[in-house]
């Protein structure tokens, strides 16, 4: 019930169009640069997937994790901007029902978003390198992985956004997340499992060790998000 | 002297007429009362005197300046509340006050005198949005008395205030024409109110004005239409009933 | 009221807003890996750049291609945001100001932002380079005059960009729209300055300018030169544009 109020609540925020939107530009990303240099790309010796993705992730996740920042902004935000927060605090239910209807609909328009980037890929892979044995199952496998390492970033965005009353600085947080984590060595294992930074990762780019520990730590700081965000908004509980 | 005067001012959002062709007249140097049910329509004109919305038809002039081209002139002898109070809840009472006293180029004591007036001195550091809902109002109404402006537009200025506030302010209101020779354009939807301080009143229902005059020439219209007359609420109560049934019976 | 007065009155309503938590943040991310990954500017030889350039040169490349842009796009939410929340902007249109003025203030003190932005960026910059001088044994520092002549470029060029973001704010009525517009705008930029029609896209401007100066100061990378024509006025009509059609828009929404 919780997470269809919570589609309701964003009724005219624009929220489901930006996604949306957000999802068409990213996939434009790999269909313009394979329609501009696709020379440099069709001589290289790898799987499709991997030369796609490795020519265009870093851009498409950029634009997925700035997304993210500005939905979980918005979802809060129209909680704050009316005051509306202080009605759902005196309802009966928990404020981390709350929080969590809303980490449902934003993993939900990530899915979107990837839908609409996988389709980009499987039809740019398609149309430039040809059809291959296994595509699917291989594009299946490097968004899967894509939304599992996204996850933390979703949860800390809203954490963020639950505390802070203005947008700006939720916003203002989330987009120097975003730049440290541009700031980090892809090399560096350990920096590079900043929250932030697990979105830039692709499965296909990484081995079959490298990308299981990627996947571990990014489900790890999943837990670890979902629990500090519940306990980020007890603390603020008691505080008023 | 009327210090403002609409000349049937309209005021359409679609098919919707929010205000339909009125001509008020208000006297300068008294309280005019603006009565009306909510969504009459006077926000709406009270927004329209301020440029803060286009009329469809019509014209207006306050002090003898008119609008669209004498605006920023109107502003500067304007002293206005609309609908919620608008402030900046990151600032205090006091520093709010102050942005309004820098544009308006008044001297520095105008924020203390804005402040005494409206019984905030006491809260001025405090943040605006850490007021509670009558000191917001307070605040909303020291924003139009700074600088003690020539005409004041008030929209519903006592709701939200406790019944000493609502003394308070009212006496402040009845008593501005005779202190500062100012000119009160308030409105209500509460007649009891209206009846201790306004001189002249105009009523409005469906953005159409109904009655415009002093208190007795209500009471006298009233009994002419067969309305009853014990009351300024019966009064007013009877001919927003019979207007909405006339309008109904014209549909 | 003269104009001087109104950027002033502005800029003491973004007061208590923790914008200045926020930049200073971003100045420290920003320096924080240069200072730590120092060493790395001693294997340059292939670029042909020297080590206290590239040090300079790195960190301003990153500062501009990403996170001078974004945090602008942050300060034009604070300033329609500080407008919207408890209707201050209705307060305003009843107040003897021409909206025009109004606009025009708001916008100065983007610029002003702008400017505050860099000047944090130059001094963590020598205060970073300073602690790798000191780390590495080595003179990181540059003349101030080079450093600031760097730093008025990119605040010049980056007028234009902040015109864009401006209109985005003032004319985008939904939050989600303007911010994700704007910060989506920025991601291109990488691309933009690789192709001849830089010079249309004002997102690109302050990047393009650092590329370009770190083409001049590396001698074996090449990187597009500065072609004033047609840039100077293509950015020129672009800022206006902007500027007008913000002025032209600026409060419409409430007065309707």
């Amino acid at each position: 019930m919780i997470v269809s109020l919570e589609c309701k609540k964003l009724k005219r925020t624009g929220f489901k169009a930006a996604f949306f939107g957000g999802g068409i530009l990213a996939a434009a990303v790999p269909a313009l640069n394979m329609a501009f240099r696709s020379e440099a790309y069709l001589s290289m010796d790898a799987p499709p997937v991997k030369i796609l993705l490795n020519a265009n992730w870093q851009m498409m996740a950029m634009l997925n994790v700035l997304l993210i920042v500005a939905g979980a902004c918005i979802l809060y935000h129209i909680e704050y901007a009316d005051h509306a927060i202080r009605k759902m605090r005196t309802l009966p239910f928990s404020e981390s029902a709350v929080f969590f209807g809303k980490t449902a609909v934003l993993v939900s328009a990530c899915i979107l978003l990837l839908a609409i980037e996988a389709a980009s890929i499987f039809g740019c892979s398609v149309h430039w390198f040809g059809p291959a044995a296994g595509l699917y199952r291989e594009i299946l496998k490097n968004f899967g992985f894509f939304l599992l390492l996204m996850l933390p970033a979703i949860l800390l965005s809203l954490a963020a956004a639950s505390v802070c009353r203005n947008m700006w600085t939720a916003l203002g947080t989330g987009v120097v997340c975003v730049f440290a984590a541009t700031m980090i060595p892809a090399q560096n294992f350990a920096l590079s499992l900043f929250p932030f930074a697990l979105p830039f990762r692709t499965f296909s780019d990484l081995s079959g060790s490298a990308a299981r520990n990627y996947a571990i730590a990014g489900a790890a700081e999943t837990v670890g998000a979902a629990a500090l965000a519940i306990l980020i908004l007890k603390i603020r509980r008691s505080f008023e | 002297m009327n210090i403002i005067e609409t000349q049937n001012l309209t005021k359409t959002y679609g098919d919707f007429t929010a205000v339909s062709g009125i001509s008020l007249h208000v006297p300068k140097g008294t309280v005019y009362g603006f009565l009306g049910p909510n969504g009459a329509g006077k926000s709406t004109t009270m927004k329209l005197f301020l440029g803060l919305t286009q009329p469809t038809g019509g014209s207006f002039v306050i002090d003898g300046k008119r609008f669209p081209g004498g605006r920023v002139q109107i502003l500067k002898e304007v002293g206005s509340f609309i609908e919620a109070p608008a402030f900046y809840g990151n600032l205090t009472g006091e520093e709010n006050l102050e942005i309004i006293r820098r544009i308006l180029g008044l001297p520095r004591s105008s924020v203390a005198d804005a402040l005494e007036l409206t019984g905030l001195t006491q809260h001025r550091r405090k943040l605006a949005k850490k007021y509670s809902i009558g000191m917001k109002q307070r605040l909303g109404l020291a924003g139009a008395l700074i600088g003690r402006p020539p005409v004041l537009i008030l929209d519903e200025p006592t709701n939200g205030l406790d019944p000493v506030g609502i003394h308070e302010i009212r006496s402040l209101i009845r008593s501005l024409p005779q202190q500062f020779g100012c000119t009160v354009f308030v409105s209500s939807h509460l007649l009891s109110e209206m009846e201790l301080m306004a001189d002249n009143i105009g009523i409005l229902n469906h953005g159409r004005l109904l009655f415009e005059g002093t208190l007795d020439d209500l009471k006298s219209s009233a009994a002419a239409q067969g309305c009853p007359t014990g009351s300024l609420e019966d009064t007013f109560l009877a001919m927003i009933d019979a207007d909405n049934r006339q309008r109904g019976g014209a549909r | 009221m003269n104009f001087a007065s109104l950027i002033g009155v502005e800029w003491g309503k973004l007061r208590r807003s923790k914008i200045f938590l926020i930049l200073v943040l971003a100045t420290v991310i920003l320096w924080t890996p240069s200072v730590l990954n120092s060493e790395l500017n001693f294997g340059m030889q292939a670029e042909g750049i020297s080590p206290e350039n590239n040090f300079f040169i790195q960190g301003f490349l990153a500062m501009t291609w990403f996170l001078f842009p974004a945090v602008m796009i942050v300060i034009t939410v604070l300033q329609i945001q500080t407008e919207r929340t408890d209707h201050g902007i209705l307060k305003m249109l009843s107040l003897p100001v021409r909206t025009t003025k109004l606009c025009m203030a708001k916008f100065a003190v983007l610029v002003l932002f702008a400017a505050i932005q860099i000047l944090m960026s130059v001094g963590t910059y020598y205060i970073s380079a300073a602690v790798a001088s000191h780390i590495q044994s080595y003179d990181f520092l540059l003349p101030p005059l080079f450093v600031f002549r760097e730093a008025g470029m990119i605040w010049a060029s980056s007028i234009p960009m902040l015109a864009v973001f401006w209109l985005l704010a003032v004319c985008i009525q939904t939050p989600i729209f303007s911010i994700g517009t704007g910060l989506a705008s920025i991601v291109p930029s990488v691309l933009m300055i690789n192709t001849k029609a830089w010079f249309a896209y004002p997102m690109a401007y302050p990047f393009f300018v650092i590329t370009s100066e770190y083409g001049r100061l590396a001698a074996n990378f090449s990187t597009a030169e500065i072609d004033l024509i047609p840039w100077l006025p293509t950015a020129a009509l672009i800022t206006a544009a902007c500027l007008t059609v913000s002025c032209l828009r600026f409060g419409q929404a409430e007065r309707r």
